[in-house]
């Protein structure tokens, strides 16, 4: 246990540190990326569809969108990293016995530290511009990015170890991610679908973490209730399938590499 | 019996097939749904050894013989096929040139990674880092990174920090052979060090001198199973004489055979107990007889030569040097017997020689040979022993 606290101790050093070796002004480009693909969305969706926010709240649309796309963006670019986290050290896993289930996890952690620090700049910012933050809810918000990081981990679990054999995982992820962020009331509110689409919409896990956290920041909801309850189930089942198909196949990983 | 750190039951290693995606796929699903798939190149086939504490174990073997792969299974980089291997204490392993090593990190940082995979806390590693500089020894390359170091520097890093970790398990690929004279010789002390104060050690290398100097068993990985196992100087010589008649075989063969000959020689036997290979332990005594034809009825010249089993002469005499002639038998050959009272060859594989020549001993007419093996526990180089005696 202490080793594997050491190792993905350094591994999760390396993880963050890869992203900025070589460019000097990595910490910015951070914040700023994610910036402009808020600037972007909010443009598009709130100037030429003029999209609006639902009834009940009262702030700008582009407040409203930032709150849901940051945890968004750490769980897609988490998925992204995850599955590519075992080809991505094959070098190391053909050489050292590293216990492999380190290197996806320190994937997403990585990506959920670094979105962690743009999501703040971007409460930050919303107070400061738009519109009060619940700060009370802050417990509850974090409980929920937690459950969205074990959610995340899950899947990632699974899908690294299927890429290793089925490299088309690869080339269909972003697409289905893309795919799943038009699913998930991100850049429109749930009440611009008809009644029918609505229900359907509700079995899209990413729909309850985007509505609860809009809730908790925005009207305070901080007592965990039923839909945080779907959360746990919904990724701990995740985390233990995933795991589960992880360990039976990790053995195998240095034959496919 | 002390504590034991590692048994190996028949283990068995197929590399899955996967060059088209459709084996892919199929060799996941077997996997995932029943644990194991089918089909593959078998490299490794039911090997099975016991290590315990305090021993030294070296295994040898041809390219391709599979040793590298047995050494990964047994670290846990590759998962075996078939069998079971039982592991307790702490292992380190130097498996490859740089293993583990990222070259666009500095030397430091990987260090820290590397010292983290043998379990030693970011405190241990601030506590032992002068020790691993001072064993490295790279100087300032340290804050340089990875890919500007030359292939020795890398083994250096690598090596100190198992060094600094003092496993009781040390599994080595042949990784030492990189380092220049001097390294090689801090690493050899250091390994000699550690097993002195109880380290176990398992080594891979085509060295065997070092292999000799270092271990007390070894197994010999032939096409990914083992022809040999136990002491060390059984397994290792048995192994050069393979090798070393290999190579005379392919040398025979490119000469050809020429038997048409006028002087002949019908049979060439040596005195040494036990069909088959004749085995003979150092110093003991060996007697040749080689039984020559002739086509006039005069007493051909007989040669008799030791050459190692490569083909290198080690000594050879005829029977004209030394003013003996042939004898005639009652079925109308000759024959002589040359005897070596106390054979100063050193272990290894050799042959006995027999040429017939012309009676003026001009012309070699004809070849036979016999090999034989002489076996010992001699760590001495060379072919023979010399008289010798330290003046000190």
């Amino acid at each position: 246990m202490i080793r594997e606290r050491g190792i993905f101790g350094q591994l999760l050093k390396r993880e963050i540190r890869s992203r900025f070796i070589g460019s000097a002004t990595g910490w910015i480009w951070l914040v700023v990326t994610p910036l402009l693909l808020l600037g972007v969305y909010a443009f598009v969706f709130g100037v030429i569809f003029r999209a609006r926010v639902p009834e009940g709240f009262e702030l700008p649309f582009w407040a409203w969108l930032a709150v849901a796309l940051w945890p968004w963006l750490a769980f897609s670019e988490g998925l992204q990293r995850a599955a590519a986290s075992i080809q991505q050290h094959a070098a190391l896993i053909s050489k050292v016995a590293v216990p492999r289930h380190l290197l996806v996890n320190t994937s997403v952690c990585a990506v959920f530290v670094l979105h962690a620090i743009g999501f703040v700049v971007v409460l930050l910012a919303v107070q400061g511009l738009a519109a009060d933050i619940q700060w009370l809810a802050v417990p509850y918000v974090l409980m929920i990015l937690a459950m969205l990081y074990v959610f995340a981990l899950g899947l990632g679990f699974f899908l690294a170890a299927v890429q290793v054999f089925v490299r088309d995982v690869e080339q269909l992820l972003p697409t289905a991610l893309m795919f799943w962020f038009f699913l998930t009331p991100i850049i429109y509110p749930i009440e611009l679908l008809p009644e029918g689409a609505r229900g359907l919409l509700a079995l899209n896990p990413m729909t309850w973490w985007v509505e609860e956290l809009r809730l908790a920041l925005f009207s305070g909801k901080s007592i965990p209730d039923q839909t945080f309850l779907f959360m746990v189930v919904v990724s701990f089942t995740c985390l233990l399938i995933g795991r589960a198909v992880f360990n039976r196949l990790s053995p195998h990983f240095e034959d496919f590499l | 019996m002390s504590r034991l750190l590692l048994r190996l039951n028949q283990i068995e290693k197929t590399y899955p097939p996967t060059i088209n995606p459709g084996e892919r796929f199929g060799a996941f699903w077997q996997l995932l749904t029943r644990g194991h798939s089918q089909g593959g190149t078998q490299v490794i086939s039911d090997v099975s050894f016991d290590i315990h504490a305090g021993q030294s174990m070296a295994i040898v073997g041809g390219n391709g013989a599979g040793k590298s792969t047995l050494l990964k299974v047994i670290t846990g980089v590759l998962a075996p096929s078939a069998g079971s291997i039982q592991q307790s204490g702490s292992v380190a392993a130097l498996l490859e040139l740089g293993a583990g090593f990222d070259p666009d990190y500095t030397g430091l940082d990987n260090l820290k990674l590397n010292a983290a995979f043998l379990g030693l806390s970011p405190a241990d590693v601030e506590e032992k880092l002068d020790d691993i500089l001072a064993f490295a020894d790279i100087g300032d390359s340290i804050d340089e990174p990875v890919k500007h170091y030359s292939s020795g520097m890398v083994v250096r890093l690598g090596f100190a920090v198992v060094a600094s970790v003092r496993p009781d398990l040390l599994i080595t690929d042949e990784v030492l052979a990189v380092g220049d004279e001097s390294f090689q010789k801090k690493c050899i002390r250091w390994i000699e060090g550690y097993l002195e104060s109880g380290g176990t050690l398992l080594m891979v290398s085509h060295n065997m001198y070092q292999v000799q100097k270092l271990c007390r068993h070894a197994l010999w990985l032939h096409d990914g199973r083992a022809r040999a196992q136990g002491d060390v100087f059984d397994v290792t010589q048995a192994y050069l004489a393979w090798h070393e008649r290999r190579d005379a075989e392919d040398a025979t063969r490119q000469q050809g055979h020429s038997s048409a000959n006028h002087y002949g020689i019908t049979e060439l036997s040596i005195g040494a107990d036990g069909e088959g290979e004749k085995r003979l332990a150092m110093g003991d005594e060996l007697t040749v007889t080689l039984l020559l034809r002739s086509p006039d009825g005069r007493a051909p010249v007989a040669l008799i030569g030791v050459v190692r089993a490569d083909g290198t002469p080690v000594y050879g005499v005829a029977s004209d040097h030394d003013g003996v002639s042939s004898q005639g038998t009652s079925e109308g050959g000759f024959q002589v017997q040359l005897r070596f009272p106390a054979l100063s060859l050193l272990p290894g594989g050799y042959a006995i020689r027999g040429h017939a020549m012309d009676p003026e001993g001009l012309r070699i007419h004809d070849t036979a040979e016999v090999p034989f093996t002489v076996v010992g526990r001699s760590r001495e180089l060379g072919l023979v022993r010399l008289e010798h005696e330290w003046l000190s």
